[in-house]
């Protein structure tokens, strides 16, 4: 998977960078519109992560002119900026997603793997995880034949500890995650742990779920 | 005025004893007159004084020889007895001449009935000046009226009616008076130099909040980044999350900001139909968790069949949300929260939510809406912005939000909406 990063905030592009390399992606940097423009010419791209407050050009202006030149990229949108009207015209221009500042990296990976799965069709949106089957489309947790009843938060919260597995995540990540904009500060870590032990609970009637581990005064992670 | 009134029984007696001296006067002339053509013997008839007089003795003349010489005409207050009487008179003396012998004319007139007339003249000046005083006031009334009019006019549209941000624009009033004309246009330009100030700091807390957005992104992405290195020991994972505690304080005070200076730019639009029964259930079904991790029991009585018009949803929900989550998280466990609705026929429609929470302190209760107050709790634990949030939303929708609370016992939050911004389904009790 190749993406361009389009970013004039230097540091910030640094580590979206070295992020989704060790994500197995390949990645370039454009800093400008017209540096964009120049790497667009030359390569083709998967997904291009575009800021909207850049130095030359706005970045709407910016993708309505390279949705010609890639067509087949995935668009997404990160911006400051935040307004409704952006964010509408965004996806009206053509744009997957829309991802307003700040936000966490590994919820642009979410994002990312969400859209690839919706633009590939059903290619293999089935994970095993452990003794179990996790449909990712349909949103179902089996043990063999039998389906497994979740909350919705608490398949979000699975989820997105799959898709993040062997990599520790704070309380704050995963209730960023499930709860967005309506997560407060330091109390939300708590319900965390309320919608863990309910997955351990459900899923562990069947088989064993060690591989769900807490991290002692962080958070939890999904070791496979 | 005063002056006039006070002085007025001096002036009628005047004007009336003036009037006396006149008729008496004419009398006096009348009687020369008939002593000239008939001779002093007309009224004598051979005696040698002469008196009559009218009925009720209020008025007399007599006629005496002269004892002295030389009186001269004088008019003086004095007694006479008349059969058997003793009356006051107004007494007009006068010295006539008439077949070289003197005589003393008197003409009289009793000061009882100077006084009734002095009495009734009173009297009709009092009626004359309180119906003058009375029509002063009708015509000053109504005359101040039409000339304050514009004031009025200033009053209501600029002052009493004006919600602040003064956000319609400002038109100058109709009028002719030139100091009104000075007041309205120096209230419209106070009125524009304060909205303008108020706009400016809006601005400047968008965009404060905007610029902060980057290097927060920037931070958190860093530290993202150093959690996943390899080789970072445990202590130091701790202290990584520790920042990433902070940098998540610091973006949820921004994104509060943006939201609450989002709503008071009206960005949100106000075309929703929202029941409230079901959003509820929504917010419910959204802090459920919350709930069950401090085993609240949570009772819903609001009626379903109503239908707020007009509003947003989103805030709506972040309204309810708000003040429920506070509910939970000022709570005890095993507490509870009671969320009910009452409906005024004809005048509003109240939504209340009440927990049995720790509460809040009567010297608090007034600042929990102000932005960054924070609250005297033991665990230092702010209010934050949730409730300065719940505020704007309110101030945007134009609903009214008061709070009660007893320390240590609970608090209750009501919403009241005008009567108007609700439909009520049908079979609604």
């Amino acid at each position: 998977m190749k993406v361009l990063i389009i970013e004039d905030e230097r540091p910030f592009l640094r580590e979206i960078k070295a992020f989704l390399e060790k994500a197995c992606y390949l990645t370039d940097a454009a800093y400008t519109a017209l540096q964009a423009k120049q790497m667009m010419v030359e390569n083709e791209y998967d997904f291009i992560l575009l800021d909207l407050g850049l130095p030359d050009s706005d970045g709407l202006d910016l993708l309505n002119d390279t949705k010609k030149m890639c067509p087949k990229a995935s668009y997404i949108i990160l911006t400051a900026r935040g307004k409704l009207e952006d964010r509408i015209k965004g996806l009206d221009l053509g744009a997957d997603d829309y991802l307003p500042k700040p936000f966490s990296l590994l919820e642009l990976q979410s994002r990312m793997h969400a859209i690839s799965r919706r633009k590939s069709g059903n290619n293999d949106p089935v994970v095993e995880l452990g003794d179990f089957n996790i449909d990712l489309n349909k949103r179902t947790v089996r043990f063999e034949e039998e389906e497994i009843e979740m909350s919705r938060k608490e398949f979000d919260l699975l989820s997105y500890m799959l898709l993040h597995k062997n990599r520790p995540l704070t309380r704050m990540q995963l209730s960023e995650h499930i709860w967005g904009n309506f997560s407060d500060e330091d109390s939300d870590s708590n319900y965390i742990d309320v919608h863990i032990k309910n997955i351990r609970k459900k899923m562990g009637v069947f088989a064993p779920v060690d591989w769900l581990q807490t991290l002692r005064g962080i958070g939890y992670k999904i070791k496979i | 005025m005063i002056f006039f009134v006070a002085l007025l029984p001096t002036l009628v007696n005047r004007v009336s004893f003036q009037y006396t001296n006149y008729f008496l006067g004419q009398q006096k002339k009348k009687v020369l007159n008939v002593i000239d053509r008939n001779g002093i013997d007309y009224y004598l008839q051979g005696d040698s004084a002469y008196a009559s007089y009218t009925m009720l003795k209020e008025e007399y003349i007599s006629l005496v020889p002269a004892i002295r010489d030389n009186v001269r005409d004088t008019i003086e207050i004095s007694r006479r007895v008349i059969e058997k009487d003793t009356l006051n008179y107004r007494i007009l003396i006068h010295e006539l001449k008439s077949d070289n012998k003197n005589y003393i004319l008197e003409i009289g007139k009793t000061t009882s009935t100077i006084g009734e007339y002095n009495k009734l003249l009173q009297r009709f000046t009092l009626y004359i000046l309180i119906g003058l005083i009375l029509l002063s006031l009708v015509v000053d009334l109504l005359y101040t009226r039409i000339l304050l009019r514009p004031l009025a006019k200033i009053v209501s549209t600029k002052l009493v009616n004006r919600k602040f941000p003064f956000k319609e624009p400002l038109s100058p009033i109709k009028t002719s008076t030139t100091d009104f004309k000075f007041l309205d246009s120096s209230l419209i330009s106070l009125m524009v130099k304060m909205h303008e100030a108020f706009d400016k700091e809006r601005e400047f807390t968008s965009n404060a909040s905007h610029e902060l957005m980057t290097p927060i992104s920037v931070l958190q992405s860093n530290i993202e980044n150093m959690m996943m290195e390899e080789g970072v020991n445990d202590e130091m994972q701790e202290k990584l999350l520790g920042l990433m505690k902070t940098v998540g304080r610091l973006k949820k005070i921004v994104h509060s900001l943006l939201y609450i200076s989002r709503i008071e730019n009206d960005q949100f639009a106000r075309a929703d139909k929202v029941e409230v029964h079901e959003l509820s259930e929504q917010v419910m079904e959204e802090l459920l968790v919350r709930l069950e991790s401090k085993s609240i029991h949570f009772t819903n009585n609001v009626t379903p069949g109503i239908t707020l018009l007009q509003v947003n949803r989103d805030l709506l929900f972040q309204l309810l949300y708000n003040l429920i989550n506070n509910a939970i998280r000022y709570n005890n466990e095993n507490g509870s929260i009671y969320l009910s609705d009452s409906y005024h026929h004809g005048k509003e429609y109240v939504l209340t939510i009440k927990d049995t929470g720790i509460g809040i302190r009567q010297e608090e209760l007034a600042a929990i809406f102000n932005r960054f107050k924070k609250s005297g709790n033991e665990d230092g634990e702010g209010f934050g912005l949730g409730l300065s949030i719940v505020k704007s939303i309110t101030d945007f929708h134009g609903i009214q939000i008061s709070v009660q609370s007893v320390y240590g016992e609970g608090t209750t939050f009501n919403i009241t909406l005008p009567e108007s911004s609700i439909q009520k389904n049908e079979g609604f009790r």
